[in-house]
């Protein structure tokens, strides 16, 4: 993005004019914590800026108000000098905005077509004049962007670049002002990725303002004008991308000078304890890299990573739940390879699934029943007779083990705080006695007394010797690990033994500064 | 498609909910409403037809109305507790039938092997069923009617179109009319299944299965159980049923007709919706559908006995069906929301 375009450098330029987009002294937050606290962006006509920070940091929070999504607490928006209210993704659509996010909001059965034809302006009948017009319009679009996707193939047919290429073709039938990207590239081939930038730079030209959202640092420098950080819900600063690196950028992000920590592979000598898995060149491109580590008895070991680094994905892979294209697994020596969450949960590796509602819960089921739940999958034989009394008692004693605010324990689990039913998506699997448990994401939306409590059990079960897989986004979560491992676009990259696994270090390695690049 | 019809509930604050008066007595609406409506139809009417609605032998025969139904309505509750459908029941109890007669008729089989030879077609019917859900991945609605146009097609196949009736159905027709102690077969095949049924969903494994599935099929796949097995084995069982009621159904006449037992279909099914609104919130289970069975079966007897027009009928299931299911619903909403 060296060679600037000419309209580019006019309205670069043109600074005196209001600028496009501004949000000026943004808060937000949830329940006490300030995601976003006095934040401030604003974004000229074929500029991309790109917004940095690390996980929680407050990016999507932004962009999320901006799409009228979540409403602001305090805090302006001005398009075009305008102050503009919005309240409604409608809001946002008629004020010419557009969002590209990475959960693409297109119908799989529907044409490439089709779904461009859902965000044209023509909201006329469906005649045969008005198909013609919308495909004029999308030729017009993908004309000006520069790439072609076939208009007629399904889109559950395309790959996933060009479902991507579609989805921002739909937002652009709407002739956007602002095009707001959310981590555009995470499963982009460095081909199609190129071709992106190819696309951003037309974008530019014909002066759309872009938003650009990535946790890739190199490639946020490569396309953007101007990055702005921010840091746990705080803008940092705003600098041209011209003249700073991915060192500088690190800096910002995680709020310090950060130290090189190459000497850490010397302090990687942790006590050895008896091996349980080991996992050797574990692969399901593109999200899941060659992966190799192990984990002892009782130990208990975090997996850090951005979002999209590929950390869930390789938790499924190690349950079965999807199967993977090369690599393999042992367990306490003996060959493991899952290939259903069923024969690991036979085999005693659990898996505590992120969502805790639509992954780990009945919600409109008893707490015994959902307690239950798990050892019911692991039982072989199906004909086996079920015991309500027997299973209610051992419900109850996982209930008083784990401190579960119950009523009863017939109440259904919808009616409990986040904390409790963590705690029993959590106990289902510990009923189950595994010997290797993973956890993804244990305490979001989990308050901070219960979080505490969740670490005490862990902590516990590891005592009593079982094996801890931690995943999470909130590093300072890692004090209780033995040691972390770090993920960064599907590889891992990083052993931190537990001393040197604080939360600004694997912060600056989950983005790359480190020289580390893969285990010693 | 999941087996619980409970209205989405808002994930706001799920704290503390406050028992408030108003609260309670709309869960207990909700609860016990459909038994309220089997209470007031025996009440009305034994109060309007003293002679002929209260006595025994009306109970019984309102019994021996409500088994056949009650046996594919029970069959059914398999796949909706599964969180699936089946709309081929009542083709595969047809076709059941007409197998039977035309087993015992041409190929000398025995009742009990005529009998053993249905359970296992509609067993296969069931596999096929759940193969095409699970492995093809065909939604259960369109499955299940292709399915049952294949089986309709089987049907004719074998008839030729044309009711098969046996040349000597004396001991075939005997099976729906002996008694026991005063009570016919039927009514026992209905308590019998019904024991078992309901052991095989609330006291195995697999029962457990089949509801953690319907309630959350990627929470439970997650928590190890083989949804995709469980779903076929629902599917069979649920065909299974169907086949017993198209045997037991030609059992009365000693004949089969070639679409004897499609009326089942949509009795079942608003049996078992009906059903789910007694004693749980909404969710399906076995004595739901059964009192959903026999709530139908005492309003066409009681519009019977009181000698309203054939029509009314169909105004009572359709009604019945809508304020069962509708109210439940709503009572259970307003009770949450109190």
């Amino acid at each position: 993005m060296n060679d600037i375009s000419p309209e580019h450098r006019t309205a670069r330029g043109a600074a005196s004019a209001a600028p496009l987009l501004e949000m000026k002294n943004i808060s937000k937050s949830f329940g006490g914590s300030h995601a976003l606290d006095q934040v401030s962006i604003s974004l000229r006509a074929g500029q991309v800026l790109a917004l940095c920070g690390a996980n929680g940091a407050g990016k999507s929070t932004l962009v999320k108000i901006l799409a009228g999504l979540e409403s602001a607490d305090e805090g302006e928006i001005f398009v075009d000098g305008e102050r503009a209210e919005i309240s409604s993704p409608r809001d946002s659509a008629a004020l010419r905005l557009s969002f590209v996010h990475q959960e693409l909001n297109l119908v799989p059965k529907f044409t490439a077509l089709q779904n461009m034809a859902m965000g044209s302006d023509e909201q006329g009948t469906w005649g045969v004049l008005t198909t013609r017009r919308v495909r004029r319009q999308a030729m017009e679009v993908q004309e000006r962007l520069g790439y072609r996707v076939p208009l007629d193939t399904r889109v559950e047919d395309l790959s996933l670049s060009d479902r991507w290429m579609v989805s921002l073709g739909r937002s652009l039938m709407r002739s956007g002002r602002v095009v707001a990207m959310d981590e555009p590239t995470a499963s982009f081939t460095d081909e199609e990725a190129q071709r992106l930038y190819g696309v951003i730079d037309e974008l530019q030209r014909d002066g759309v303002g872009i938003l650009y959202i990535s946790h890739r640092l190199e490639e946020v420098l490569q396309v953007s004008d101007d990055v702005t950080v921010l840091r746990n819900g705080r803008f940092v600063t705003t600098v041209p991308a011209s003249s700073t690196s991915r060192r500088v950028l690190t800096q910002h992000i995680v709020g310090r000078e950060v130290a090189d920590f190459t000497a850490a592979v010397a302090d990687q000598e942790t006590e050895p304890t008896e091996g349980r898995l080991s996992v050797q060149g574990l692969t399901r491109a593109p999200k899941v890299l060659d992966v190799s580590f192990d984990i002892g008895r009782g130990e208990i070991v975090g997996l850090a990573g951005l979002v999209g680094a590929g950390r869930t994905e390789l938790a499924r892979l190690i349950v079965g739940a999807d199967a993977p294209q090369a690599g393999a697994m042992t367990m306490d020596g003996e060959p493991f390879a899952p290939s259903s969450p069923h024969e690991a949960l036979v085999d005693g590796v659990a898996l505590v699934p992120e969502e805790r509602r639509s992954q780990g819960l009945v919600l409109a089921d008893t707490v015994v029943a959902n307690l239950n739940m798990a050892a019911i999958g692991a039982e072989r034989r199906l004909l086996r007779p079920f015991r309500p009394r027997a299973s209610t008692v051992s419900a109850q004693r996982m209930i008083e083990r784990f401190g579960i605010k119950v009523r009863s324990e017939k109440q259904n689990v919808i009616d409990l705080s986040g904390g409790n039913q963590q705690k029993v998506v959590v106990g289902k699997y510990v009923v189950t006695g595994p010997k290797l448990l993973i956890l993804d994401e244990p305490t979001v939306g989990v308050d901070v007394g219960a979080r505490a409590e969740i670490y005490g059990l862990i902590r516990s079960l590891a005592d009593e010797g079982m094996s801890v897989l931690v995943i999470s986004s909130d590093f300072e979560e890692f004090a209780i690990c033995d040691r972390v491992l770090v993920m960064r676009s599907g590889r891992l990259v990083d052993d931190v033994p537990a001393h040197l696994a604080h939360k600004d270090h694997l912060t600056s390695l989950c983005f790359g500064t480190s020289e580390q690049e893969q285990i010693a | 498609m999941t087996a619980t019809i409970e209205p989405p509930v808002s994930p706001a604050e799920p704290a503390q909910p406050t028992v408030t008066r108003s609260g309670s007595s709309m869960r207990w609406l909700g609860r016990y409403g459909a038994l309220l409506v089997l209470g007031l139809l025996i009440a009305v009417t034994s109060i309007l037809e003293p002679e002929t609605f209260a006595t025994t032998d009306n109970a019984i025969n309102i019994l021996n109305q409500s088994a056949l139904a009650a046996i594919i309505a029970m069959g059914l509750t398999f796949a909706l507790v599964t969180g699936e459908f089946d709309l081929s029941i009542g083709n595969v109890a047809s076709l059941s039938g007409v197998v039977a007669c035309t087993l015992m008729l041409k190929s000398d089989f025995s009742i009990p092997m005529a009998l053993a030879a249905v359970l296992v077609m509609g067993f296969v019917i069931g596999l096929v069923n759940g193969f095409v859900v699970t492995y093809l991945n065909v939604q259960a609605l369109v499955a299940t009617l292709g399915v049952g146009t294949v089986v309709i097609g089987l049907n004719y196949a074998i008839s030729d179109g044309s009711p098969i009736s046996l040349d000597d159905p004396d001991a075939f027709i005997n099976l729906s009319f002996n008694r026991f102690l005063g009570i016919p077969y039927p009514v026992y095949a209905m308590v019998a299944l019904g024991i078992l049924l309901w052991l095989l969903l609330n006291r195995t494994v697999l029962g457990q299965a089949m509801q953690a599935v319907g309630g959350n099929p990627v929470a439970a796949e997650l928590s190890g159980i083989r949804v995709d097995r469980i779903r076929v084995i629902a599917f069979a069982v649920c065909s299974a049923c169907a086949a017993l009621t198209g045997f037991l159904l030609a059992s009365r006449t000693g004949s089969a007709a070639v679409a004897a037992g499609d009326s089942y279909l949509l009795s079942a099914f608003a049996a078992a919706f009906f059903g789910s609104a007694v004693l749980r919130d909404g969710q399906f289970h076995i004595i739901g559908t059964v009192v959903g069975v026999i709530t139908v079966s005492v309003g066409f007897n009681s519009i019977a006995l009181i000698g309203l027009e054939t029509y009314y009928q169909y105004l009572f299931q359709g009604l019945l069906l809508i304020l069962g299911v509708g109210v439940g619903s709503l009572a259970r909403r307003r009770a949450a929301a109190a």
